[in-house]
């Protein structure tokens, strides 16, 4: 600890700029995987639930050739997905400006900026980051209410203008490199050695990384292409069994059986990916969290357990159904408690870093 | 210093994800909502022409429902694997130098890795549109650089005695 604290051009926390890519950061991770903890226990199974009962209730409407009916039923569906999809896209983008936000915070050093325009550019980068999950979480409330446009809302307009920011700071993020580079700027490595719990936590999260890439890869080639025209199928045979007065329900089993195992294989698939991410991001970071050796290896344990029963207690849906469900809940809180401690370890280091700059 | 593998994996990562960044920004206004409510009426026709005992008009709706379901999900893929792979690459980018592999080895598969993570997303968005075989070509040809790529990367972590530093 003692080396790392007299490196002041590597330390990614020796700056504001890199503090504030770095808490920002992690505060976006665990905001998001909260979000996404909340969701899946209470939105997502209702939610897929009502919209399974509306549409087999517009199934129901078509003997009687009853379109405005259909037509409302569709409305209501289309809210439903709506609530679902934006919570989706709110969960997956804080954690993934998130990553991003703590990996600028370790490549400050070689970024080719002022200081000063660092510490601006950084929060630019976290107040729209921030705010970009947040109005996507509200489109669903926010509707089209006093809009200036008629097909989105202003939650939609405020998505848009921030995510452009955000885009705009990786791109000056990119020049700072390239500028750094060109300039043969000097910096020692980035990342100092790891110690055994950063080096549990890089292999924990290459091995998850290279099984996610493998399951993606087996997912499209085998599984997606050949069940596609599954959906249309089904649907087919929904409106013409219906149509002729005969029953729906084998047919709604297939079509909730089908959404289920594409859902759950991509959630598997998305999952394992984004926790192997997770153990290789806080693998860099383990010389700047401030714990004894002991409970770094301990929270390093807990992470990487909880990162790999996740994904396996989702895949387990199939057999368990909502127990499983649950596991993998409860997998993704103590993945979040390991990571609040290794953020409390990184605050604790500022702060002898700051003692020791003083004196 | 960083070596030249490092450079080349945390570019093109921070490149993918400014690229991908503002396909987001350009697709959430111009494309995705007008997909999702063409998607909606396309299924909601289906069932109402059905009603109207037009099962033709019916089948022809719904197949129109699974091309756009079909466009809206590679569209979705290709936005979020840039940005995965964009993640991937950055991460890779600052533990390359330390891979227990020759200098050249680790400049190969940093260049694999990057042209990789680019190829695929790319596959999949040409399959949007009329180039659907080269499409497929592109994607999996980038599926098997990416997964010959971070296997080996995998596996020069783990013989790799220094880590980092």
């Amino acid at each position: 600890m003692t080396s790392i604290l007299a490196d002041t051009t590597t330390d990614f926390l020796s700056t504001r700029a890199s503090r504030l890519f770095a808490f920002g950061g992690i505060f976006l991770i665990v905001a998001g995987m909260l979000l996404g903890d909340v969701f899946a226990i209470f939105i997502l199974h209702p939610n897929n639930a009502r919209i399974g009962e509306t549409m087999y209730a517009a199934a129901m409407a078509i003997p009687s050739g009853d379109a405005d009916t259909i037509l409302g039923y569709f409305q209501a569906i289309g809210g439903f997905l709506e609530n679902r999809g934006t919570k989706v896209a709110a969960h997956t983008h804080a954690i993934a400006i998130g990553y991003l936000a703590v990996m600028f915070a370790i490549l400050q050093p070689v970024i080719g900026w002022s200081a000063e325009a660092k510490v601006r550019l950084a929060w630019t980068f976290v107040l729209s980051a921030t705010l970009l999950p947040f109005a996507i979480f509200t489109i669903h409330y926010a509707g089209l209410a006093f809009s200036p446009l008629s097909y989105i809302g202003w939650a939609s307009i405020v998505a848009d203008i921030v995510g452009l920011l955000v885009a705009i700071v990786v791109t000056l993020q990119l020049v700072g490199l390239w500028r750094h580079f060109r300039s043969g700027g000097a910096a020692g490595p980035l990342v100092p050695a790891l110690g055994a719990p950063g080096r549990l936590l890089l292999a924990g999260g290459s091995l998850l990384l290279l099984a996610g890439f493998f399951y993606g890869a087996g997912y499209a080639a085998y599984i997606e292409y050949r069940l596609h025209p599954g959906e249309v199928e089904i649907l087919r045979n929904i409106v013409s069994n219906a149509a002729a007065g005969q029953s729906v329900d084998a047919d709604f089993g297939a079509f909730g059986g089908l959404l289920a195992f594409q859902g759950i294989h991509r959630a598997t698939h998305a999952h394992v990916n984004t926790m192997g991410l997770l153990l290789l991001l806080f693998a860099l970071v383990q010389p700047y969290v401030f714990l004894s050796e002991l409970w770094k290896k301990r929270w390093a344990r807990v992470l990487v357990i909880a990162s790999f029963a996740l994904p396996i207690c989702i895949v387990l849906e199939f057999r368990f159904g909502l127990i499983a469900g649950g596991a993998a809940d409860i997998s993704g809180g103590i993945a979040i408690a390991a990571i609040l401690a290794f953020l409390f370890g990184l605050v604790r280091h500022t702060g002898v870093r700051d003692d020791a700059a003083k004196q | 210093m960083m070596n030249r593998e490092n450079r080349i994996l945390i570019l093109s990562g921070v490149g993918l994800l400014a690229l991908t960044m503002f396909f987001g920004f350009w697709y959430a206004i111009f494309d995705e909502h007008q997909t999702l409510n063409a998607m909606g009426f396309a299924l909601a026709t289906g069932f109402m022409e059905a009603a109207g005992s037009n099962l033709n008009g019916a089948y022809e709706a719904l197949d129109q429902y699974g091309a756009l379901s079909r466009e809206y999900r590679q569209e979705i893929h290709f936005h979020g694997h840039f940005a995965f792979l964009g993640l991937t690459a950055i991460l890779f980018g600052l533990v390359a130098h330390t891979l227990a592999y020759g200098e050249r080895t680790r400049v190969g598969l940093a260049s694999l890795l990057a042209v990789s993570a680019f190829l695929f997303p790319f596959g999949v968005f040409l399959q949007i549109g009329s180039l659907q075989g080269l499409g497929k070509i592109v994607a999996v040809l980038g599926t098997i650089g990416l997964v010959v790529s971070i296997l080996f990367i995998v596996v020069g972590i783990m013989r790799s005695e220094e880590t980092t530093g």
